[in-house]
């Protein structure tokens, strides 16, 4: 066979062969996979995520102290409480006030720290492992060290208090300065997170922008202004994220130190769940708590990557 | 070893149409390459003959029986990957091992397959290496040893040189055609690379845009393209491509061309007078000196030793013309080359076709 | 003077300044870790007189008291079996799951991946009372089950994710040569995705372990039998009951955080690697 060129073959095989269809090779085989692979994942998450997020939503509409079935219907009555629940809207207001703090200290702190230790200088692995370290550690341990720190008799304030022959602040008894003692700790326990953060976003920096900045005449300062800082901004944006969906879920650090006292002043929306809610078996109203915090992250992790981290 | 078949073969990713009606009929033995541009559907066509693509239209047969609904396994095929596809984590004989460990073959058995598949290509003292402990040419070895294990009906090769450099090319080429002489399998071999395909193969597919424009031997091929496109396809370098019209009469046909350049033609040419038409020219068919009717000013002389490659003017274009490297040819000076009139293809210009 | 990696020399001041605030906030850092440890070796005395410096008199028997007694052994070994069952079933229910977002054309794979990843966006704590309802239903209250399965049930959607691109971005043709050899999709994922998967193996245990290990909120929910509590729990309860006794409360927590500090500093590369990765990619 030598010169063949296109061959149209003669219609009627042609149409034989498009009339029978044949099973795809390429797909055989996927429903054994599929069929041991999925299940548990699905039954695991579905039973214990999804259901439960949804019985949450159905439960604050009840009151209901969780026996036996919900009986009786209050509508959305748990949300007016919690509305004009004192400690409640003090939750929400420490909630948005670490938000703030973090935000205006972690990061440049972390920002800071990342550029120092960027530089290879001796003992910058041992400085970037001691900052890291508190991250590592459990948030009810870190609270449980502060709080003897923070304590008036035998902790570290006490001592310091009576070496400048002060009267010992009993901070975290203190009903306006309890929230800023919180708020110390959960600066020293994440910054460190944030800083590694910032490293790996510095990492990424091509440095012959530096160079090139360095020939262009700029000093130390003005480089990181104009250069370092506008290129670092995907790394802020991840940071932020980091910071408000970290503290919206604070209850283990803040259960040791205060206990979301005094007089509810260090109430957090997850500490105010446990206290109102588990402890006292008020099923519908720790749901309603419930479903407003999962309102808030949901909003956040939408809106947040759609609006702030479109381009990232 | 088995005979290969294609009908009507066609495949779409949903409205676009990559392969339209490609039949083709492949002996038992058979060494067959499928050459082509980029994006010809070379590939495409070894994978659906492969079961890794499925086939949108018309039917593969392998020694007779349908496979379209067949996996790889199946089909009995082996392939050769032009990234050699080697699992990282396991040693030369494990990789050449796994397919035969899958089928469920004896230990003893797979260790002296291999043994056997790894002295035919000097892979013995490689056998605990790890892919990244060996080289390009080594991996590509344990490829193909990977395929030769199973004793397949049909070798699948996808551009499986072309990861290499120029000269293990070269070497690979050579041990691929032994390996062939030696076992037989029925072999489809893809590549852009058309001295591969013509040192290599039985016959040659050549493709573009989802059809076959020519099958043949590589010097039928080479010695009467039916078109344009196989034409500037086959030779290294190119076809040199002339317009022209047809002048004279039946017995004496000639082609003129630019700057009152004229070829004279031989009879069998199925021309008409008038007939706008390409004329080729293949640069080794040029015979320099002579008072014959090619002659132009030399742009560029590239001695390569053996050979001297020309570039020069003529009916107002560049043609190359290579000729013996002891002739001395120098720039600036007219060069002026004959050639035998059976040596001249012509084609339509419009349809391409050779006539 | 030292060259720095960018060849300018850095006058001494830079340095003495470099050092001294670095060393200043590394002193903010370790002063609590420290007092804490030391505090341990003090008598309660001691400890309100002079906690900052080193113990007077080294007590050891606060710390002796505790190892040898099975409390603290006992917390120890139950968090560690809740942590390691948490990272095992994570590790395979997320890698079977994320294998077939990766190389399965199915039916309904995006919008089932969207599902799981509805998992990442909000907290463990925002169903935890229909959580403990369940739990309750199914049996499993006080007991380490209650503790594992929802743990590896909010694992899950960060863990697939990164199961599932780590797959995708195995080569492809790695598995066309397998399908090609005989694998059918099964064994594809047994013999060669999972023993290319050692990285994310790593990074997926890691932060599940770390999570697992620290955990609070779920455990107190979740069991009440003292002999089951891990040391989260544990130390509070000690804290609950020995209250000013500072000194013995300081030794505990020193001997809880120990093993986390000590592992961290032998691994530091993959737990660096692995917390902030997995934080990044999701």
């Amino acid at each position: 066979m030598s010169h063949m060129t296109a061959s149209v073959g003669d219609p009627s095989s042609l149409d034989a062969a498009k009339k029978v269809r044949y099973k795809s090779p390429t797909a055989r085989g996927r429903l054994p996979a599929l069929i041991i692979f999925l299940p548990p994942a699905l039954l695991l998450f579905t039973l214990f995520v999804i259901l439960p997020m949804g019985e949450a939503a159905w439960y604050s509409l009840y009151r209901w102290n969780g026996y036996g079935t919900p009986t009786e219907f209050v509508g959305v009555r748990n949300f007016k409480v919690l509305f004009n629940n004192a400690a409640f809207s003090q939750a929400l207001i420490n909630n948005a006030l670490i938000i703030v703090v973090s935000l205006l200290l972690q990061i440049p702190l972390a920002i800071w720290l990342a550029v120092m230790l960027g530089r290879k200088m001796a003992g910058v692995v041992a400085f970037r492992l001691v900052f890291f370290l508190p991250y590592v550690l459990a948030d009810v341990a870190a609270g449980l060290i502060w709080r003897f720190v923070y304590d008036g008799d035998y902790g570290l304030f006490a001592a310091v208090a009576g070496f400048f022959g002060v009267a010992t602040p009993y901070v975290l008894a203190d009903r306006d300065l309890a929230i800023y003692a919180v708020l110390a700790v959960v600066i020293w326990k994440y910054f460190g997170f944030h800083m590694m953060l910032f490293i790996a976003g510095l990492q990424s920096l091509d440095k012959s922008i530096m160079e090139a900045a360095e020939i262009d005449g700029a000093t130390g300062w003005q480089r990181f202004r104009y250069v370092t800082l506008p290129l670092l901004g995907s790394t802020v944006r991840l940071s932020v994220f980091f910071a408000i969906i970290g503290s919206l879920q604070l209850f283990d650090l803040i259960m040791p130190l205060t206990g979301g006292g005094p007089s509810n002043s260090t109430q957090t929306m997850v500490t105010f769940l446990y206290t109102y809610g588990v402890t006292r078996m008020q099923v519908g109203l720790g749901s309603a708590v419930g479903v407003v915090l999962f309102v808030i992250c949901v909003t956040i992790a939408f809106g947040y990557k759609r609006v702030f981290m479109r381009h990232d | 070893m088995a005979s290969v078949g294609l009908r009507h073969i066609a495949k779409s990713y949903g409205a676009l149409q990559v392969v339209h009606d490609i039949s083709l009929s492949i002996e038992d033995g058979e060494f067959i390459a499928l050459v082509g541009p980029s994006g010809c559907g070379k590939s495409t066509l070894l994978r659906m003959v492969a079961g890794l693509e499925d086939i949108s239209g018309g039917e593969v047969t392998i020694g007779g029986t349908v496979v379209n609904a067949k996996t790889p396994r199946e089909r009995n095929i082996a392939m050769v990957f032009q990234s050699y596809a080697l699992y990282p984590h396991m040693s030369v004989a494990e990789n050449m091992g796994f397919n035969l460990k899958l089928a469920g073959v004896a230990k003893p058995e797979i260790t002296q397959r291999v043994a056997e598949a790894a002295r035919m290509l000097a892979l013995e003292d490689l056998l605990d290496r790890k892919p990244s402990q060996l080289s390009g040419g080594q991996r590509q070895r344990v490829a193909m040893g990977r395929a030769i294990v199973r004793d397949p009906a049909v070798f699948l090769f996808d551009e499986p040189l072309s990861n290499l450099d120029a000269k293990l090319r070269v070497q690979m080429r050579t041990e691929i055609k032994s390996l062939h002489q030696k076992v037989g399998t029925t072999s489809i071999y893809v590549t852009h690379d058309q001295i591969e395909a013509m040192t290599l193969a039985d016959r040659i597919v050549v493709l573009n845009a989802g059809r076959i424009e020519q099958v043949g031997t590589p010097m039928e091929l080479y010695r009467t393209p039916a078109n344009l496109f196989v034409a500037g396809f086959i030779g290294s370098p190119a076809m040199n491509l002339i317009d022209g019209i047809v002048d004279g009469d039946t017995d004496n046909p000639v082609v003129r061309l630019a700057e009152g350049a004229a070829i004279a033609i031989s009879s069998d040419r199925r021309v008409r007078r008038g007939q706008s038409v390409k004329i080729g020219l293949r640069p080794e068919h040029l015979t320099a000196g002579g008072s014959d009717s090619i002659c132009g000013q030399t742009l560029l002389v590239e001695p390569t030793g053996a050979q001297t490659h020309v570039l020069f003017e003529f009916a107002g274009q560049q043609m190359t013309a290579i000729v013996d490297g002891d002739r001395p040819i120098r720039h600036g000076t007219p060069f002026r080359a004959g050639i035998d009139q059976n040596l001249v293809h012509v084609f339509d210009s419009d349809s391409g076709e050779s006539l | 003077m030292t060259e720095t990696s960018s060849s300018v020399r850095v006058s001494t001041s830079t340095r003495i300044h470099f050092y001294l605030s670095l060393s200043l906030v590394a002193a903010l850092v370790l002063v609590p870790l420290v007092t804490t440890a030391l505090g341990g070796f003090k008598t309660l005395g001691d400890l309100r007189l002079n906690p900052f410096g080193l113990p007077g008199e080294w007590v050891w028997s606060n710390y002796i008291d505790i190892l040898l007694g099975e409390r603290y052994w006992r917390q120890m070994m139950n968090s560690m079996i809740i942590a390691l069952t948490t990272v095992f079933l994570t590790l395979v229910v997320s890698s079977m799951a994320a294998f077939c977002f990766a190389h399965i054309r199915f039916f309904g794979a995006k919008q089932l991946l969207n599902y799981f990843l509805i998992g990442l966006m909000f907290p463990a704590a925002t169903a935890i009372l229909p959580l403990f309802i369940r739990i309750r239903d199914l049996g499993l209250l006080d007991s380490y089950w209650g503790v594992i399965l929802p743990q590896v049930a909010f694992g899950l959607g960060m863990s697939i994710l990164l199961f599932r691109n780590y797959f995708r971005n195995l080569p492809e043709e790695l598995f066309q040569a397998a399908f090609v050899d005989g694998c059918g999709y099964i064994r594809f994922f047994w013999y060669i995705s999972l023993p290319l998967s050692r990285p994310i193996v790593a990074t997926v245990g890691i932060v599940t372990f770390v999570s697992s290990w620290n955990s609070y909120i779920l455990p107190l929910i979740m069991l009440n039998t003292e002999s089951k509590y891990p040391w989260p729990l544990g130390i509070m309860v000690y804290r609950g009951e020995f209250g000013t006794d500072w000194q013995l409360v300081l030794a505990f927590i020193t001997l809880t955080i120990l093993p986390t500090i000590l592992v961290f500093f032998l691994a530091q590369k993959h737990i660096i690697a692995g917390l902030t990765a997995g934080a990044v990619k999701s």
